[in-house]
């Protein structure tokens, strides 16, 4: 009997033991539960011109939606094994906390309190589009300065940093307003052409898309003045390395191609390039055919490779959803490589 | 028509403006109003609403991104399910349609879950490319079957006679009656995967499905047991003394006759709980709702809201009509009195 019971106590224990290293081993890091599912989890908003919205065969497509593309190529090695979960301003941290998600590429501000641990405890990856908040009116309001805005009614979309610097500039103008606050942007910009608000306010980027959908676009003005910086980035729960490392370095690689003119058509003529000559070292190491870039990362050696030939480098990502020839044309400006004059820089593959 | 022609000739109409000036001045200028209104709307439908944002992306209305190339099952379900409802309607029943009519709707669930999720000889589809019409309909006959039996034991388990079960049953109901719905929602999307291990996953639709079913089967309860308390209780004394055991008295004599009492509420809990399924479209599920707001950035298609919304109106607009209508069919059905007649008539 008691020999049983002894028996019992230590295959119990063993079990117990095995479950808890099986544990903590999935705890250690998100990377590993995405590669072993096969899929990656993403968090977009599903309604955002140009960043992500659904096409009309039913697919998700934009610039948020591409640099999720690029991380399953990254992580998984298929640009397609994503499973895409559109998410409202309120509910995205919620969704990343609770693990619904594996990452956050909406659209979303990187500032201090969304960071700190103290705060909605998140670790954030490079910036991928640098924007700031500004103001549209109708031209036939005459009005060009914020100053003039005292008093009206402004629409606005709740639960973003946008309420936020709203908010902050009008008090430190020391200027009352009223705000009509809207869900999501589309409502926004439905607010306005229907004359409930005197002015709307959201990043520039959005404001130009929006205006340039409008059936007179003439006849509305961005204001000049921006209000704030909104440098948007893909976040991922913090306390992670390996996932936040992992998801840093994705965006660098986009960066940095465009850097050394690597694109979706000439990757494998580059590839080849730096397998016959020896002498190109850091070309070498950043496709992955010297050194172990990708491994100290938990990812595939050639995990650029993978990368570039499933969504090319930032730039091409950027001409196809937001350059001259799409529909929601927004310049360039910050968001060019620091080559060009722009704030995009990557720090050396090595 | 007498009626008409004394209102319509010149001399009582001169007579209505000398008699009654402000009760015609205000008629008029009601009429115009209703003429000007009346023509806007006409104008915008016909002039300026541009529609190719409803007939472009009909596919994506139906069935959202399900995979393009499988499109058919959930076609074939919602076309079959059209086509009983006509039938339904329409067709005077005899004989075997009679008889085979109820069973053929309750197979519709399960068949149109097989051929959304893929079972014998159909390629699995995973429930997150489920969206736009099909997806509607799925959640809201999947809650309501769960909702419907579990209500009914919800409603029998108040008027039970064990304090137990009476009591648990009744905190059950009013503790889900004083919470919202989109609580309810927010609890099963966004909470629940917070206590499960990574690993563990519930798909996101089955969590939608049960947590409309929990919170629809306390309104059901409440309805069903409207329907019980109709019931004279002589009926059960009568039962008793013919020597029915409770069992026998719940399901022979109470159910039949509390469920036909109570299908004008349960109705109402059917078309409100299609309409609360749009309440998903705030929790990511791309159902009908969901997916119009997606087409809306698109694009292509940005600022078209109202063609949307007025598209998806009447969209809901044609089926919640038709399950009120489907509904008062089934109440005529079930109409005692009219049995009554029938019966006389055979007798005489």
């Amino acid at each position: 009997m008691t020999k049983r019971l002894i028996y019992g106590l230590i295959s119990l224990s063993v079990l117990l033991a095995g479950c808890a290293t099986i544990d903590t081993a999935s705890k250690n890091s998100r990377l590993d539960v995405i590669k072993n599912r096969g899929v990656l989890r993403c968090g977009v908003s599903g309604k955002i011109p140009g960043f992500s919205f659904l096409d009309g065969d039913g697919q998700y497509k934009g610039l948020d939606v591409d640099i999720c593309k690029a991380m399953a190529a990254a992580f998984i090695g298929d640009p397609t094994k994503v499973q895409y979960r559109p998410l409202t301003a309120p509910e995205r941290f919620t969704a990343l906390k609770t693990g619904e998600i594996d990452l956050l590429s909406r659209n979303t501000t990187f500032n201090l309190s969304r960071d700190a641990y103290q705060g909605n405890g998140l670790t954030f990856a490079p910036i991928v589009f640098h924007d700031g908040q500004g103001f549209m009116v109708k031209k036939q309001s005459r009005i060009e300065k914020i100053n003039q805005l005292k008093n009206s009614d402004i629409c606005v979309g709740s639960g973003t940093t946008t309420e936020q610097n709203l908010n902050d500039e009008f008090q430190r103008l020391g200027m009352a307003y009223r705000p009509i606050k809207y869900q999501d942007l589309n409502q926004v910009i439905a607010g306005y052409l229907q004359g409930r608000c005197k002015a709307m306010t959201s990043d520039k980027s959005q404001l130009a898309a929006a205006r340039s959908s409008f059936s007179n676009p003439n006849e509305h003005l961005i204001l000049n003045k921006t209000i704030s910086k909104e440098p948007l980035a893909p976040a991922s729960i913090g306390g992670d390395q390996r996932l936040s490392d992992a998801m840093r370095w994705v965006i660098f690689a986009l960066f940095r191609a465009e850097e050394l003119g690597i694109n979706q058509n000439n990757i494998y003529e580059k590839l080849n390039e730096a397998k016959t000559n020896q002498n190109l070292s850091s070309l070498r190491r950043f496709l992955g055919v010297d050194g172990e870039i990708g491994q100290k990362l938990g990812l595939p050696n050639d995990f650029v490779v993978r990368i570039i030939r499933s969504t090319g480098n930032y730039a091409e990502i950027y001409e196809r959803h937001l350059g001259p020839n799409s529909n929601v044309h927004i310049p360039r400006g910050q968001n060019n490589s620091y080559l060009n004059g722009g704030l995009l820089i990557s720090p050396p593959f090595k | 028509m007498k009626f008409i022609k004394k209102n319509l000739n010149l001399f009582s109409l001169k007579r209505w403006i000398r008699n009654k000036p402000v009760d015609f001045i205000v008629t008029m200028f009601l009429m115009l109003l209703i003429l000007w209104v009346a023509t806007l709307i006409v104008s915008w439908f016909i002039l300026e609403a541009n529609w190719n944002v409803v007939s472009d992306n009909l596919d994506l209305y139906a069935i959202g991104s399900y995979p393009a190339d499988q499109k058919w099952r959930p076609m074939i379900w919602m076309l079959s399910l059209s086509t009983l409802t006509i039938i339904t309607l329409t067709w005077r029943r005899k004989g075997i349609l009679q008889k085979s009519l109820p069973w053929i709707w309750i197979l519709m669930l399960p068949s149109g879950l097989v051929l959304m999720a893929g079972g014998p000889g159909l390629i699995p589809v995973a429930s997150h490319k489920w969206g736009g019409l099909a997806l509607t309909l799925i959640l809201a006959l999947s809650s309501a079957f769960i909702a419907m039996p579990l209500g009914i034991l919800l409603a029998l388990g108040r008027r039970s006679k064990l304090a137990i079960i009476k009591y648990s049953c009744g905190i059950y109901i009013d503790s889900m009656r004083s919470v919202p719905l989109i609580a309810i929602l927010f609890f099963g999307q966004l909470l629940i995967p917070l206590f499960l291990p990574v690993e563990f996953d519930i798909n996101r639709v089955v969590r939608a499905i049960l947590a409309f079913a929990v919170f629809a089967a306390a309104y059901v309860a409440e309805d069903v047991r409207g329907g019980l308390q109709a019931i004279p209780k002589t009926q059960v004394e009568a039962a008793e003394a013919l020597g029915l055991n409770p069992k026998q008295i719940a399901i022979l004599i109470m159910l039949p006759q509390a469920l036909r009492t109570a299908i004008p509420a349960l109705t109402n809990q059917a078309i409100g709980l299609l309409q609360n399924t749009s309440l998903m479209a705030i929790l990511g599920l791309v159902e009908l709702l969901g997916i119009s707001r997606s087409l809306l950035a698109n694009p292509n298609f940005m600022g078209r809201y109202l063609e949307v919304y007025v598209w998806i109106a009447a969209v809901y607009w044609l089926i919640c009509t038709s399950m009120a209508l489907l509904a008062r069919r089934l109440e005529q059905e079930l109409d005692p009195n009219i049995l009554t007649i029938k019966s006389n008539e055979i007798s005489n």
